[in-house]
This record gives structure tokens, sequence and C-alpha cells, in this order.
């Protein structure tokens, strides 16, 4: 009774404490340089830190204290007409923390998983809705990945694990007033007052593991949804150059890096001592998805002057809304797999290769008409190796890892053909490859 | 070596609630202290040396709440300034790093988390003669998350060293007319972290039926700005300037604090002080037209800045502890502390445009700070079986010392006065489980 109290305890505080959410670049590029290597593949078969992200109740096999860190760096060499696009890379720290104990008696773990991204904690950018841009690459991937989560194991065969990731959404309220001269623009005699806000996003992960004897396990992983919210606005009231009075306000509505809720399907096997292949399928409900375009109001009210404006000066006529153009996608299933061959085993010393393959099509429809969010079907070849020290001396009864991957990934050329021939942007061809290289250690007590 | 590095991180930076309130249950009872008293997470904040007593993994979540009752009366003031009450969650990790041999039980980490339960960090920057206690209640609404490491290093010695992270908000806004006439806007927002460096060194001795402890503690700076950057040259042919949305959401002055304690099983005294570096506040707000830097003064309006001054924060704290049976225990603390303002007592003019008058006009500074008197008070509730539970609340009353600061004006005999007081009221409590 006490087993099942606890689990449900665990799975129930998780399910209830948060309304939305999930992570993006570890969506794309994996955690961990074991993870990646075996092409995302790991719900069934993760234990260390990178459970936090693949799969909570893989924290509950963490067999004592580890603290793992490392970096990976993701470059983009995606075209559109030949012409390089400069996709900002995505680059940064992963690492996380796992800390097992018991509880009444029952296996129990807390673990920290986190991916800090080198330049800024994340991004949050809204386009025009013409403007061309890679939309899975061009800036969903600019954040950080926080999350916390539990697990326990209530029978051996069995461990339930569940969390919630953290990031926020920005509001802010602007007031400008003053006089703006427009004869001497550094001469304004402006103020301004801000009321800003980062508003809490918390969003939860759930999963759990059958273990089907010793060589196969299954597991079953949820991801909510999520997306960031930048709401700015401003107002500026003043007179210009004292020749009249003008109002102005901005109000401008967005959502950025909105990732839709993901349920996996994992298994790993071991056919034979030392091999192992895993197995994974992601749902994403990519139809949930919300255009990340700002939604732009803006309000201008400034009459002409006596005598009307001095020459060569036009001011700015009362704008017209946008109409958002509707973006239907698809929800695609995303299938992961890996395989894991330590063909080293010593009494002191364990070496690994790894490889994977992913495959995911994309989910944007044909970019036929005013919207160009480019996109194109992925596949994701993935190497890597790892050793591992067991128990180095007496100062650490663990281990220490060392773990190494490349990835690549090929977007195929395609070309997008708009239906109006008076297009502002016209067809184009789209398409190229990704390159993602890192490393992993961590140290188990 | 670990000090280092974590020094060398980054010089500014950090939150603020702890700054006001202290960080945990135990602490916050004791008036804040815990550089020579800490046993586990909350010496993330108040000193890492200090970690390296955890012996135990252990898992803490709480609920913590502030209640603000400023005044400020005065010609044209509104007596009660409104401020939101401040709510979060806290989240602590005591974290034993099980090595062997000669780092046997003497390397501890923690990582502690103050989290308010709405936003992350509110950054409010308002015209000056809007009456406000800036260095209080939105202080409290900002997101802290810390990771210290401590090592006991024999003799007496223990060392430790950490970090403090907050976000910042860096962005930009342009709108522009294009080619067809249609306005359009390319708005971006970043989130840029910041970091500040805490390092801390404690050292004990048995005295008498107990132990003495003296501890120390150094905490970088905050300096978490919003700066947001609105270009609307392009919307017309009016030369209109880029508007600079810039200022200091976030701010903790450098800190030392010096403490010594004693303790044995059933009495925790402990007393001291803590020195904040508030002469180097740098203000709230920028100038909304930034000059060229070959033409630092172009004329454009400036703010006016206040001259903050250091403080010095005596605290003193007492805990008894008593058993309730072979697995129970209860813990009585109260303490008291006194937090000097950092603010002027005479506020220099700011200016404004004044449409009608089509000039600049002087406006009162209302930025108000009062001295507080602070009481604290928590029960700690420990048990060891069935399983470790503890459970920690505390409350705390901060009595703003009646104050009367001078509102200047652009003569001596405009400037007017505003008489300050009230109250801020905080509880919380802790819920700690060891596995």
């Amino acid at each position: 009774m006490r087993r099942h109290l606890l689990a449900l305890t665990v799975l129930a505080g998780t399910l209830a404490a948060a309304p939305r959410a999930e992570a993006n670049p570890l969506d794309t590029f994996g955690f961990g340089s074991r993870g990646t290597a075996m092409g995302g593949a790991q719900a069934a078969d993760v234990s260390d830190y990178s459970a936090g992200y693949y799969n909570p109740a893989g924290l509950a096999r963490a067999r004592g204290v580890e603290i793992g860190i490392g970096y990976f760096r993701v470059d983009h060499f995606l075209k559109t007409n030949g012409n390089d696009n400069h996709v900002d890379p995505v680059k940064g720290l992963v690492g996380g923390v796992v800390v097992p104990g018991k509880l009444l008696g029952i296996p129990f773990a807390f673990g920290l998983a986190l991916h800090l991204p080198d330049d800024r904690i994340s991004r949050v950018r809204a386009l025009r809705q013409e403007q061309p841009r890679w939309e899975l690459f061009d800036n969903r991937n600019q954040r950080l990945y926080l999350a916390a989560n539990v697990a326990v194991s209530p029978w051996p065969w069995l461990q339930l694990g569940g969390g919630l990731s953290f990031m926020s959404s920005t509001e802010g309220r602007l007031d400008i007033t003053g006089s703006a001269n427009i004869f001497n623009a550094q001469q304004s005699q402006l103020r301004h007052e801000v009321d800003a806000t980062l508003t809490a996003v918390r969003y939860p992960q759930v999963g759990a593991r059958i273990a089907l004897g010793k060589r196969a396990a299954l597991a079953l992983v949820y991801r909510g949804q999520f997306s960031l919210a930048l709401d700015l606005r401003a107002r500026l009231y003043g007179d210009i150059s004292q020749l009249t009075t003008a109002y102005y306000a901005l109000q401008s509505d967005s959502v950025n890096a909105f990732l839709p809720q993901q349920v996996v399907f994992g298994s790993s096997w071991e056919p034979v001592d030392h091999v192992r292949v895993n197995a994974d399928l992601t749902w994403v409900q990519w139809s949930a998805y919300v255009a990340p375009v700002a939604h732009l109001d803006v309000d201008l009210s400034i009459p002409p002057p006596q005598g009307g404006w001095p020459a060569g000066i036009t001011p700015p006529s009362k704008p017209t809304s946008t109409a958002i153009e509707p973006l239907t996608l698809h929800d695609r299933v995303i299938p992961h797999v890996g395989v894991e061959w330590q063909f080293l085993d010593l009494p002191h010393w364990q070496a690994f290769a790894r490889g994977g393959y992913e495959y995911s099509k994309t989910p944007f429809p044909a970019q036929s008409g005013l919207t160009n969010y480019i996109d194109r079907d992925r596949h994701s070849f993935s190497l890597g190796a790892g050793v591992r020290w067991v128990h180095p001396g007496e100062v650490l009864a663990g281990d220490v890892r060392l773990d190494v991957h490349a990835q690549w990934s090929v977007l195929p050329e395609q070309i997008t053909t708009k239906t109006d021939p008076a297009d502002l942007v016209g067809d184009y061809s789209a398409g190229g490859h990704l390159w993602n290289v890192g490393l992993s250690t961590a140290v188990g007590f | 070596m670990l000090g280092a590095a974590v020094l060398s991180l980054v010089a500014r930076a950090e939150a603020s609630p702890e700054d006001i309130l202290g960080y945990g249950a135990r602490s916050s009872a004791m008036a804040g202290t815990g550089a020579a008293l800490a046993n586990d997470y909350e010496a993330a904040y108040t000193g890492p040396a200090l970690l390296s007593r955890i012996r135990t993994p252990r898992l803490s979540l709480g609920l913590q709440e502030a209640v603000f009752d400023l005044h400020a009366r005065g010609e044209g003031l509104p007596d009660r300034v409104s401020v939101l009450p401040a709510k979060g969650v806290l989240i602590g990790v005591d974290l034993p790093l099980p090595f062997g041999g000669v780092l046997k039980d003497r390397v501890s980490g923690a990582l502690a988390f103050y989290t308010p339960t709405d936003v992350i960090v509110r950054g409010r920057i308002l015209y000056p003669e809007t009456p406000q206690f800036p260095l209080l209640p939105d202080r409290t609404q900002c997101l802290a998350i810390r990771l210290g490491v401590g090592a006991d290093l024999g003799y007496g010695f223990r060392v430790g060293a950490g970090f403090a992270a907050l976000a910042e908000i860096v962005g930009s806004v342009l709108v522009a007319t294009d080619a067809t006439g249609r306005v359009g806007s390319r708005v971006e927002d970043q989130l840029v972290a910041t970091y500040a460096p805490i390092a801390s060194v404690s050292y004990e001795h048995a005295a008498g039926p107990g132990t003495l402890r003296v501890g120390a503690t150094v905490r970088g700076s905050l300096d978490a700005r919003f700066a947001v950057s609105i270009d609307a040259t392009k919307l017309s042919s009016l030369n209109i300037p880029v508007f600079n949305i810039a200022g200091l959401a976030q701010y903790d002055p450098l800190e030392v604090a010096a403490e010594i304690g004693w303790e044995n099983a059933a009495w925790h005294l402990a007393a001291g002080f803590t020195v904040k570096h508030w002469s180097a506040y740098p203000g709230a707000i920028e100038p909304t037209i930034l000059c060229p830097s070959d033409t630092p003064d172009c004329g454009a309006l400036q703010p006016t800045h206040l001259e903050f001054h250091d403080t010095v924060v005596p605290r003193a704290a007492v805990e008894r502890t008593v058993p309730l049976s072979k697995s129970a225990s209860l813990s009585v603390r109260g303490g008291y502390f006194f937090e000097p303002t950092p603010a002027p007592s005479s506020l220099a003019t700011s200016y404004a445009y004044d449409i009608g008058a089509r000039g600049l006009v002087p406006v009162p500074t209302r930025f108000f700070d009062a001295s507080r008197h602070v009481l604290t008070a928590g029960l700690g509730l420990r048990l060891t079986k069935p399983l470790v539970l503890t459970v920690d609340a505390y409350a705390q009353l901060h009595v703003l010392h009646p104050r009367t600061v001078t509102l200047e004006s652009s003569a001596p005999e405009l400037a007017t006065t505003a008489d300050l007081s009230g109250t801020v009221l905080a509880t919380g409590f802790v819920v700690g489980v060891g596995f």
C-alpha cells in the first residue's frame, strides 16, 4: 500500500502542478552525448541525468549520486536559392545531477537537468509573416532547458517519474512622454516609465518504465505543450518640436517557441551480451502550433500644425492592422533508433561505440501562399563513443564517464512554388544540412 | 581552486528576496544569520562553507509571502502606497558528495531556489514623481537560483563558494512602413543570464560544552537591467529619435557578512553584521534618448541620480532545541536585525517636459525608503522516524523607522516633505524530506 501511495503521489503531484508544457533544443538535437549518439532513442534505457529530459522515470535506476556536465554545438548550413541563410548556431552547456536514496524504504530519486545556451537564456523573435525564415531552426532552439524531476521504483520492474520544466514569458508596458525634436532628435526632452514582468511558465512531464526481464524494457513518456509569450505595450505622448501634439500607441502580442505536446513510446532490447538496441516513436501534436507572428496594433494621431508641416516632412498616416494568415501544421510520428556496443569490458575500464538515426518529416504544409515558414524533412545520422572508468580509487568508489558524439542532419533541397505569380518573395529552393558535435562527462559516486 | 573558478565567472549580479527576507525558514526566523550557523541548503546563500556540514540528501519545498503596508504622508502624497504582496516558492536540495578516503564526509553541495508564484522578475521603473518604495516590494519579485559547494579542510576550517543566477531582458522593437505602405514590425526579446559569485570561510573550535564558530561571507552585487530599444525612425519622414527604454530592474549591492556563533545540542546563538556597498548603486532609470559618446551632454533629458551610502546591518539570533521523543525534536527561534536605509534624506529634483508650459518643469523625486527594525521568530520540528522529515515555519515583522525626507524643488522655499512609515509582514514554511 505504501508503494502505491508514494507512486500515486508522485504522479498526481506532477500532473496537477502546471497547465502547459515543453522543451525545444533537446527535441531537435538530443540531451547528452550518449542520447544524441543513439538517435535520441533513450526513453526505456536512460538512467543518468539525461533522464530529466528523456524519461524522468529513469532517475530511479541511478545507482548513486551523479553529477554530469557537457557541451555541444550545432552549426546550420541551411540555404535558400543556394545562399547561406546564416542561421545562428545552437551551443551551450548541458548537465545535471541525480540524487538517489530511499523514502519509506522505496527507491526514490531527485534529478535536475539543464541546458544553458552560451549567448542567452532565451530569445523571442516575432517577424512579419511574409519574411522567409527556417521556422524550426531560426530561433526556436535558442532557449534554456531547466527541469526538476522526482522518480520512484515501487517494484524492481517498474519506475515512475515526473516533474516540471521552467521558462518565462515577457510582458512589458512602456510609456514615453515629453517633447520629440524632429529637427535635432538628440535634443528631445523625453523620459520613460517601464513595468516589465517575466512571467513564470512551468510545464509537466511524466514517464514510466517497465522492465521485461533483464534484457528488455518498455517506456511511455508524456511531455506537455509549451509556448513563450511576448506582449509589449508602448505609448508615446508629447509634442513634436512645439508644432503639434502626437499620440502613438503600439501593442504587439506574439507567441514564440511553441512546442506541442508529445507522447513517446520507447523500447530497449539487449539481444546478446554487450549489444543494446533502442527504438522510440514520438508523437508530436504539431496541429496545435501557433504562428510566431506579432499581432500588431498601432494607433497614431498627429494633427497637422497651424500653417502645415515644414517642407520635406510627411507625417505617418494611421496604419491598418495586418491580417494574420492561418497556419495549420500536421501531427507527426518521429522514429528514433539507436545501437550501443560495449567492445571493451575490463575490471576497471569499459568502452562503447554507438550509432543512431532519426527521421523527422516536416509538419509544415507547402508554403505556396503569402507565408514563408521554411522547413524540410530531416534525416539525422549519429555516431558516438564512450569510456567508463570504474572505481578509480579510494576517493571515488563510483565511476567516471566520458562520451562524445557527432550528428549529421540532412534536409533535402526542394523547390517552393508560389501560386501567385506576383508574390513578393517568389519561388525558391531550400535545403541544407546541420552538424552537431559535443561531449559529456559524468562522475558517479 | 573552486573559489577562484567561481569568482572568475562574472563580477556582478543577483537576486533580492533573500537580501530583504533572508533565505529559508530557519535563517529567516533567525534574523538572516547563517554565516556561522547554517547546516543545510540555506548555506548556499548565508555561507557556502557550511554546506560541508550536510551529511544526508534532502529535498525541501516551501511557501513564503510578504505583505507590505507602506505609507508616505505629505503634500500631494496618497498616504498609503499601494503595492502587491510578494508570494513565492522555496526549493532546496541538500547534496552530500559521497567521496571516500581523505575526502569522506568533507564535501557537500546544495541548490537553492526561490521563485515568485506569478513572476520570475518584475522590473518597474516608474516616473520619479510617482510615490514608490523602490527598494522594498519589487525587489522581492525576483527569481533566485543559487548553487554552492563547501569543503571541510580540517583543523576547524571550512571554505565554500557558489554563484547566483538571474535573468535580464535585452530587446528591440523595429517598426517600419514597407514599399506598399503597410506597417510591419520586428520584435526581439532576449533573456540573458547574469551571475554573482559568493564565497565564504569559517573556523570552529570547541568552547565549553559546545562549539564556537566564526564565519564570513562575500556576495557579489546584483545588476539585472531591462533594455529595449524602439526604432520607429522608418515609420515616416519624421525625424524621431530611437527610444532607449532601459533601467535597472533588480539590484543588490556587494555585501560582506561576518558572524560569530555558538552551538550545542540545545542552544544555537549567533550575532554578526552585514556591510552593504550601496554607494555603488547606479540608479534605477536611464535616459530615454542616448547621447553620442562624443557628445555626452547633447541636450537630452537626463534622469536625476540619487547618491546612496553604504550601510551596516547588525543581527542577533537564538535557537533553543528541545527533544520531544527519541525521534523528534522541536526548535524555537527568534532574532532581530536593523536594516538602515541607504537612501538620502533629501531627494534632488527631477525634471519633466510639460506640454502646456512647452518646457521643462521640476517634479519631485519620490523614491522613498526608511530604515527597518525587524523582529523574527520561528518554529522547527524534526522527525527521524519513520522518515527524516523537517517542518520549519517563520514570521518576520519589519517596522519602518518613522522618517521625514525633503523633496527638493527648483527653489529651497518650494521644497516639501514626506513622512514615511509602515510595516512589512513576512511568513513562510518549508517541509523537507531526507532520503
